[in-house]
């Protein structure tokens, strides 16, 4: 309480800055004279009475001080003396603040930009949902590993069998067909339970979401949510819309609502625009018998924990229900247990690869910020010992060894501050920047990544944090400088430090390797591009098709794409055309299949595998492919021909040792298949892969719902056949949408683009830790130079020329640059190995590089070199 | 210390403050004086004693302090706990070892 009055009342002054000073020196004077009257009545002459009550009375300034002292608030006060004083002082050095706040600002900004991801990732899988961190995936999973999905009504059970779990959501993906006949377009949905969106606690934007109990009977509500961007894009956000029917998949919904801006689904980070009650299924997908059949594992399931229950307990629970549930339905549910999983760990989806990559990129920046630390410490010690001489005077005139630190602290802190704020506006950037949809496929992908309190806190702590690191050298230099040598002298040489050094060196080694890992993968990049594919994807269109919507079987999927090449081939503009379940160079890869082929014994464990795709016949006229031996597949109509299978070259030296394939049988999961031809090898996943084994299949031996359609044109200009080709889908099925149309060239660019992301950070991290070397070998030699002034004075005074001093300089710096690049060089050799172990060592980078490093490094070391040589020896010896 | 001065004097200037300690110390406590000021200036922070402009006895302008209600309550409890630590320590003193067995 006192302390509180008074606080009040320094504040009080401290506000209003009273002048009484006046009021002390009166009663200072009033003091004095009182007590010299006193004195002269004792008998003392007049001046000795005054000089006995100054005695009596001591210093007035030391009194002066401690009763401003207990005026004001002191901290506060020296706190804004000191930042007024670091104000003036980063201005006297624009350009070395620059340099610092600049390389500060992206250190942090890079480290914000990826703890946002992660803590996307982790924190907040579910966008819109408050309390997204208490959802759980509730996965079943087989003996073998896999998350095969839950059934419906394996669903239906979970819900009460798991009372741990709050609520238990239902959600299926589906590739809905939304539009009149003729003008259908793809967009991508959930079917969800009834509990979907109140689970969550989702607010609508507007309108209503589905309600528990409109999920219960089959078929009866046609109801769809809309979300926040489907609404602004397709209904220019009218308000109008919730009453409106939406024609889905041939069938009329009727819009209740509109979810919120945010949300985009859970299945992060797939951006789905409809919600649907899982009850339409049987409806809207054409008889489907996924809300009926227990071995239909169509859904995922998330749950929320309750209060207070653990997640040891619900998978305990959980695992009980599975256990259950396998002993009621052994034909659908045998062997298959279940998992309480966090979303980050989702077994679909790149969260789990993402966080391990991101944990290790934020590890690699942490190191990168604390080079710039080290480089800003350097900086700054090179600047303190130009500044000996003013602080050797404030300690003379009495400031205390905190007040020396704390100045050098303010100064420093400022500096961490501003560049602290520069990163996170650098990081908003960033993430911002990172948050356009790319397109995976045909699929619309979101990361809502975004710099909130959270990371802005964590930015401002990794300043503060930075400002203390590079902070400490300096102020513990100058506040331990005795004030007789700073005044005298700068003739103590001071121990040089191998820290210093250290920290150059590897800050070059670092550059090094990363230049040459950027500049190798760049190169091969570029090699790569001017590969033959050994398929020839000029002049071939390629557009993709989705039968799941209409709940096909095996005889209608043939049929469909019988029908489809049929009508294809007859355009007159098509040279061939044909069907494929995969595209070579696609970001996904083709999947391999495990087989046993006729006249191979496996010596060790495990499959033989090979890459598989399923085409139809005449694919490999499209595709440029040319058979070497045997014939294509036979037509989609034929039923006499067997299964058959045709693979490469390379299948056929490794699994047959080159013998003669042609009759073989080749035995996969599928059936049994007989090769009937040998292709030539081709690229399959990256352009310069080494030769890959595979092998084709047909689709009328093994038909598919999807496929995408191949086709060669005769003109030259591919894109004209795009509305020849959509018109033809029309024909067939006016419901089904043409999607994901591109010329073969584009598909390969796309995908290139989305694999070239690694050699592109690359390619910004080499010229950054160039810059952070250079900035280090400047800051390292300008200190040692800035010690040793004296000694080049006597050095130019005895004759030397400047010449001789700048390469002295030079040459005894570029010794520990040379050390660090030399190790730094050596990781490349080994990086180099490892990534490209067919390449052999690419000299032009191997040699280009370290000249480029070292030129720059010559560089930074002359620049302070040349200005130590050109200071005047008189001026240097006249120091003392 | 101050407290009680100007609790037994009544307002009275800095110097005399200070002369009085001096006076009933017996001369035996004579540090500066000027380090009076700073403490006057404490105490009327925490509101114990409050301040004002007067004339001295030889009509010179001076500073006079006086002791606030809140200066007596603290000037209380400050004699209660003094008296308590002085009994305390007093009988640590007079304490023989006889006593103890």
């Amino acid at each position: 309480m006192r302390s509180l009055r008074r606080f009040l009342s320094r504040l009080g002054y401290f506000v209003t800055r009273r002048r009484d000073d006046e009021r002390l020196r009166e009663e200072i004077e009033e003091h004095i004279a009182l007590q010299t009257e006193e004195n002269l009545r004792a008998g003392l002459s007049l001046v000795e009475a005054w000089r006995q009550a100054m005695i009596k009375f001591g210093g007035v300034e030391a009194l002066k001080q401690d009763y401003r002292a207990e005026r004001g608030l002191p901290l506060i006060e020296n706190l804004l003396g000191d930042l007024r004083n670091a104000g003036r002082t980063i201005r006297r050095m624009p350009w070395l603040a620059a340099v610092i706040v600049v390389s500060l600002a992206i250190g942090i900004g890079v480290n914000t930009a990826i703890l946002s991801w992660i803590q996307t990732i982790l924190l907040q899988p579910l966008p819109g949902v408050s309390g997204a961190a208490n959802f759980l995936l509730v996965e079943p999973r087989t003996e073998t590993g896999g998350y095969p999905g839950a059934s419906w009504l394996e669903y239906r059970d979970l819900q009460t069998q798991v009372p741990a779990l709050r609520d238990v959501v239902a959600s299926q993906m589906v590739a809905f067909n939304v539009g009149e006949k003729g003008q259908t377009e793809r967009t991508h949905g959930q079917l969800v339970s009834g509990n979907y969106f109140s689970a969550m606690g989702l607010k609508p934007a507007i309108g209503r979401f589905i309600r528990p109990e409109e999920a219960e009977r089959s078929g009866t509500e046609p109801l769809i949510v809309i979300s926040y961007d489907y609404w602004q894009t397709r209904f220019r956000g009218a308000p109008e819309v919730v009453g409106q029917k939406l024609r889905v998949n041939d069938r009329d919904l009727i819009v209740i609502g509109v979810a919120p801006r945010e949300f985009q689904g859970t299945m992060l980070p797939l951006k789905f625009e409809l919600w649907v009650p899982a009850t339409m299924a049987p409806a809207l997908l054409g008889g489907t018998r996924d809300l009926e059949d227990r071995s239909s594992r169509a859904f995922s399931l998330i749950g929320m924990l309750r209060p207070g229950a653990t997640r040891e307990e619900a998978q305990a629970e959980f695992s009980t229900a599975m256990a259950q549930l396998a002993r009621d339905y052994p034909e659908a549910s045998a062997g298959i247990g279940g998992e309480i999983l966090a979303f980050w760990k989702a077994p679909r989806g790149p969260q789990r690869m993402l966080i391990s990559g991101l944990a290790v990129l934020q590890g690699v920046m942490l190191l990168l910020l604390l080079a710039v630390c080290g480089n800003t410490a350097n900086l700054m010690l090179a600047r303190g010992s130009t500044r000996q001489r003013e602080m050797a005077v404030r300690v003379a005139l009495g400031a205390g060894r905190w007040r020396i630190v704390s100045l050098v602290l303010t100064e420093n802190m400022l500096l961490a501050l501003l560049g602290a704020i520069l990163g996170a506006a650098l990081a908003v950037w960033g993430t911002t920047a990172l948050r356009v949809a790319p397109m995976i496929g045909s699929f619309p992908i979101l990361f809502q990544t975004r710099v909130d309190a959270l990371t802005l806190t964590f930015a401002i702590l990794l300043g503060a944090a930075c400002g203390l690191i590079f902070s400490a050298a300096p102020a513990v230099h100058l506040a331990r400088l005795d004030p007789k040598d700073g005044l005298h002298s700068s003739s103590n040489t001071p121990p040089r430090s191998r820290a210093r050094k250290v920290l150059m060196g590897v800050e070059v080694g670092l550059a090094m390797a990363v230049l040459i890992a950027a500049a190798l993968f760049l190169q091969s990049f570029r090699t790569a591009r001017q590969t033959d594919p050994r398929f020839r994807p000029e002049g071939v269109l390629l557009a993709a098709y989705d039968l799941s919507g209409r709940n096909p079987n095996e005889a209608s999927e043939r049929e469909f794409a019988a029908r489809l090449l049929e009508r294809l081939r007859s355009l007159p503009d098509v040279e061939a055309a044909a069907i494929a379940t995969n595209v070579p160079l696609d970001l996904h890869g083709i999947p391999a299949r495990s087989f046993t082929v006729q006249g191979r014994v496996r010596t060790e464990a495990g499959q033989d595998r090979a890459i598989s795709n399923t085409v139809t016949p005449g694919y490999f006229k499209v595709m440029a492919i040319p058979l070497l031996t045997g014939n294509d597949f036979a037509e989609m109509g034929d039923k006499a021909a067997p299964a058959q299978a045709i693979v490469n070259e390379e299948f056929v030296r490794r699994y047959l040792n080159g013998a003669d394939a042609i009759g073989r049988r080749l035995q996969t999961r599928e059936g049994s298949f007989a090769i009937i031809g040998v292709a030539r090898n081709s690229v399959y996943d990256a352009f310069g892969e080494p030769a890959q084994p595979a092998v084709y299949f047909s689709y009328r031996d093994v038909p598919w719902d999807q496929g995408e359609i191949h086709l060669r044109t005769r003109s030259g200009n591919e894109t004209a056949l795009t509305s020849e080709a959509r018109a033809v889908l029309r024909d067939l099925d006016p419901m089904l949408p043409l999607y994901d149309v591109r010329t073969f060239s584009q598909h390969i660019e796309r995908n290139l683009y989305l694999r070239r992301i690694p050699a592109r950070m690359f390619v910004v991290l080499g010229p950054l830790l160039l810059g952070l070397a250079a900035i280090g070998i400047y800051a390292v030699v300008s200190y040692a130079v800035a010690r040793r002034t004296r000694e080049i004075g006597v050095r130019l005074a005895f004759g030397a020329t400047s010449g001789r001093v700048v390469l002295q300089i030079i040459r005894e710096n570029l010794g520990v640059i040379t050390q660090g690049a030399t190790i730094g060089w050596l990781l490349a050799l080994g990086i180099s190995a490892h990534a490209f172990p067919t390449g052999g060592v690419n000299l032009p980078v191997f040699i280009g590089v370290p000249a480029v490093l070292l030129g720059v490094a010559t560089l930074a070391c002359w620049l302070p070199a040349r200005r130590a040589s050109r200071i005047d020896p008189m001026a240097a010896l006249r120091h003392e | 210390m101050v407290l009680k001065t100007l609790e037994v004097v009544g307002p009275q200037h800095g110097y005399g403050i200070a002369r009085r300690i001096e006076q009933i110390s017996g001369d035996l406590l004579a540090v500066n004086q000027g380090t009076l000021y700073p403490v006057l200036l404490k105490l009327e922070q925490e509101g114990a004693i409050a301040s004002e402009w007067g004339a001295s006895e030889n009509n010179r302008r001076a500073r006079f302090y006086r002791l606030t209600r809140d200066g007596r309550k603290q000037l209380q409890a400050e004699t209660k706990d003094w008296e308590q630590t002085a009994a305390i320590i007093g009988r640590f003193f007079e304490a023989k070892a006889e006593d103890l067995s």
